[in-house]
């Protein structure tokens, strides 16, 4: 069974445990079945036996080190994070460790990462809060293995995990089939399309073509690769958001119109939200703590917020892969923030503080960071989706000046585009009829999530297409 | 947002919703399907009534003096005009001129030319090109038939070698070596085949065939999905779930029981043939044309490691020059284009004009880079 992607048998899968699991109210049995349909689900993702083994010794060291932390051992918190760092990277195998101490059987990694995050999570807060109550062996295993949030997050928090569980009404239950229907389009139709035009281009590039065609293809390259991204990731966290609400069970948000970002810093607000709020609280949080600190010149403060920052998403793009070519995305993520911070600091001191908040809120300033904005985070994914290979194709294939014009022309239409589809997304929200919005009315919606059931169906069972992989669940 | 009804209309909305659910999927099935056909047609006739399959011992021939029209559902409607002989030509070769090289190119569909008009076709395009580029007037004459496998092909053999050629060249495509034995097929309704999901969408589209007609807009989306696909994804969605013995089998490094078959057919057919042409002292060359998914795959330049998009060339050029043939690569040739797969109609898989055209290019390059001596670029003069 195909179910480590957005596949009709994933969401068949996560719709049959959400009948079961509503079946009854009873909190017991919904844990039963989630925790049946979860082991279920990682069953189906290994291989043979051996191949879970590592990541059933990452889990019990996990919970070892919560139990250490629980009996107040010593040093019990900072050994276990380091120790968990350690063997996730070795088990990730990053290229900074020996080649040789790796396993040499294939074993299971799906979904390790994202289980990295809720672990180290855990072993933090036990650490922190004392007080905090105990987390029995089933609910950490749930909390670790939940097949929702399994392969590509989102990072939930154990209390968020722990909530109530929601109301469920056929409101609710439409909701979220409407979600489950525009995610399965996202990732299965809207992602495979434009992956096609990104693969064209880097084609285009590669081969013997015309000026006028390469800086065509230079630009769809760079352009194209976000959005493909966008439909993939977020169409994906869609699927698994609606599924589990179906489930009772309420995920985080993990994108808010990340393209709508003014800023680079406001960009990752909104693109993978529960990974930048996670290493805000543990790593910018605690590191800008430790240094002001240590600073006691308040003139300095603000200018250890860039330093923490770029550690901060230094760390998100490392994060990314084991490979140099993440190592240089972290720079340019922890570069872009930083930046973007020093930028807001040095303005502000510039022209005051009150003077920057309104050219701030200025619709031309607002266009124009927005275009920048894209524009970074298009120039940075090159060596997300690259290997050094590929991307000395793409930029081997034009000079210096011809690369910087479709930088240029990039921002240009970006800072342009983008804004007009913001005022006319505002004017489409606004149009309304007897019973509210128009284009937000449940005839529509209804009309609109019909075509995309219709057209993913098609595509998907009639024609056999599938689409790429899930980006994300391969970090 | 909440699709959740006001408190008066929710009992309305309950039947209200599914049916404008049901009505929107309704309008553009039906909206889309009248559009498709407008474009994606075939017409009742086609190349097959041309074709003459009744006597198993000469395999499938054209009839002599017939004309058949055939649009297919992704080309134009298309003409094919069979001379005297049954073949799809122009000219008829008469006695020899002793200043003329002759050419007899056999095959089946692609070195016939099918999907495209005759002067789009191989034959047609390769002589003026040779002749411009040798000084020295060559004629092609297209033996090459549909259906003209590897067993067809033997079976007309002698046709080849009646017209006296300097040089049989026979071009040869993967469905030549996966159909070696096989003669012309006569559409039959099949019932139909897979198990779960696969089974109950073919029943569906079974039934809607023969109920319904055909649907055409599945094929439409499949025309434009294919056709928007990088070469890269073409790659992927033609070898999704394909077995070892699929007819994309010889992309394969360790080729299945099938294709051990196919090639053991193939090869005596074709060991066959090149006895016969080295008895009756003519060359003969072999140029394999790659299909869809195999030029793609070359364009790209990568694959995964159980392919190897040359494998089938090599193995060819071992079975033909183990029988004094000549071999003429043409596969490089596709690693220099980006999106090789356009050079082919998206479902149906034979070349558009533009690709007969390539394959033309391809072939003069070989012929006139010395493999022929005869053909060389400063080869003017007699034979």
């Amino acid at each position: 069974m195909n179910l480590d992607g957005a596949s009709i048998q994933f969401v068949g899968f996560g719709l049959a445990t959400a009948v079961l699991i509503n079946l009854r109210q009873l909190p017991r049995w919904r844990f039963t079945v989630l925790f049946a349909s979860s082991v279920l689900f990682v069953a189906s993702l290994g291989g043979d036996f051996r191949s879970f083994l590592p990541l059933a010794g990452f889990l019990a060291f996990g919970y070892l080190g919560l139990l250490l932390i629980r009996k107040q051992i010593w040093k019990a918190l900072p050994l276990s994070i380091i120790a968990l760092i350690l063997i996730y990277a070795w088990l990730k195998k990053y290229t900074i460790l020996p080649e040789a101490s790796f396993l040499s059987f294939a074993y299971l990694t799906v979904g390790l990462s994202y289980i990295f995050f809720r672990v180290l999570h855990l072993l933090i807060e036990s650490g922190q809060d004392e007080d905090r109550p105990h987390i029995g062996i089933g609910a950490y295993l749930l909390y670790t293995l939940n097949f929702t949030t399994l392969v590509s997050g989102p990072i939930q928090r154990f209390d968020e995990f722990e909530r109530e569980t929601p109301y469920l009404d056929i409101g609710v239950v439409a909701t979220q089939l409407e979600r489950i229907v525009v995610g399965f389009f996202k990732v299965n139709i809207l992602a495979m399309l434009l992956h096609a035009v990104q693969q064209d281009a880097l084609a285009d590039l590669a081969h013997p073509l015309s000026q006028a065609v390469k800086l065509s293809a230079a630009f769809r390259l760079a352009v194209v690769y976000p959005f493909f991204l966008y439909a993939n990731f977020s169409g994906y966290i869609d699927i698994v958001i609606a599924l589990a609400r179906l489930m009772r069970l309420e995920l985080p948000e993990n994108f808010d119109r990340p393209f709508s970002a003014s800023s680079f810093l406001d960009f990752w607000n909104r693109w993978h939200i529960t990974l930048s709020r996670w290493l805000k609280t543990y790593v910018y949080n605690s590191l800008l703590t430790a240094l002001m600190r240590r600073v006691s010149d308040p003139r300095l403060h603000p200018y250890l917020g860039v330093l923490c920052f770029f550690v901060t998403f230094f760390l998100v793009g490392v994060w990314h892969g084991r490979t140099s070519e993440f190592i240089v995305f972290g720079i340019l993520q922890g570069s872009g923030v930083a930046i973007n911070k020093l930028w807001q600091v040095k303005l502000a001191k510039g022209v005051g503080n009150k003077r920057y908040r309104a050219l701030a809120h200025k619709p031309l300033y607002i266009a124009f960071g927005r275009g920048l904005t894209f524009s970074w985070f298009a120039f940075t994914l090159f060596w997300f989706w690259g290997s050094w290979h590929e991307i000395d194709v793409a930029f081997g294939s034009l000079d210096l000046g011809a690369w910087l014009a479709v930088w240029l022309v990039i921002w240009l239409m970006a800072t342009v585009i983008l804004a007009a589809w913001e005022s006319l997304r505002l004017k489409l929200l606004g149009m309304s009829v007897a019973g509210g919005p128009l284009f937000t009315h449940r005839y529509l919606r209804m009309m609109y999530a019909s075509t995309l059931a219709l057209l993913a169906f098609a595509i998907t069972v009639l024609l056999n297409q599938a689409a790429p992989d899930i980006v994300y669940k391969a970090f | 947002m909440n699709w959740l009804s006001p408190k008066g209309s929710r009992r309305r909305d309950l039947l209200l919703m599914p049916m404008i659910g049901l009505l929107t999927i309704t309008v553009i099935s039906v909206t889309a399907e009248l559009l498709a056909r407008t474009r994606f047609y075939e017409s009742p006739t086609n190349l097959n009534a041309c074709l003459d399959d009744s006597d198993p011992t000469q395999g499938v021939r054209g009839k002599p003096n017939t004309v058949c029209h055939e649009k297919g559902l992704e080309s134009a409607d298309v003409e094919y005009r069979l001379d005297a002989k049954g073949y799809r030509s122009d000219t008829e070769p008469g006695p020899k001129q002793p200043a003329v090289y002759r050419i007899v190119l056999i095959g089946s569909s692609v070195a016939m030319g099918e999907r495209v008009q005759l002067k789009d076709s191989i034959a047609a395009l390769l002589a003026p090109r040779l002749s411009a580029l040798t000084g020295r007037k060559i004629e092609v004459y297209n033996e090459a038939m549909a259906w003209g496998f590897a067993r067809n092909a033997s079976l007309r053999f002698q046709d080849a070698l009646d017209v006296k050629p300097d040089l049989i060249l026979w071009i040869v495509t993967p469905l030549d070596i996966a159909r070696s034995e096989q003669t012309l097929v006569r559409l039959v309704d099949t019932t139909p085949t897979g198990s779960g999901v696969e089974l109950l969408k073919n029943t569906i589209l079974h039934d809607f065939r023969k109920y319904g007609g055909e649907i055409v807009i599945g094929q439409a989306l499949r025309y434009y999905l294919y056709d928007f696909q990088s070469a890269d994804e073409s790659v992927r969605s033609s070898l999704q779930g394909k077995s070892a013995d699929d007819e994309s089998g010889f992309l394969r490094v360790a080729q299945g029981p099938v294709w051990q078959e196919h090639w053991a057919d193939f090869t005596g057919h074709a060991q066959e043939m090149l006895a016969r042409a080295r008895a009756a002292g003519i060359p003969m060359a072999v140029a394999f044309a790659p299909n869809r998914v195999e030029a793609a795959m070359i364009s790209v330049g990568s694959w995964a490691k159980d392919y190897d998009p040359y494998g089938i060339d090599s193995r060819l050029h071992r079975v033909v020059a183990a029988d004094g043939g000549i071999f003429i690569e043409l596969l490089p040739r596709f690693s220099n284009v980006a999106d090789a797969q356009r050079f082919y109609l998206p479902i149906d898989g034979h070349p558009t004009t533009a690709g007969y055209a390539f394959l033309t290019d391809a072939l003069v390059e070989q012929l006139t880079a010395g493999t022929i001596p005869a053909l060389g670029a400063h080869a003017a003069g007699g034979t």
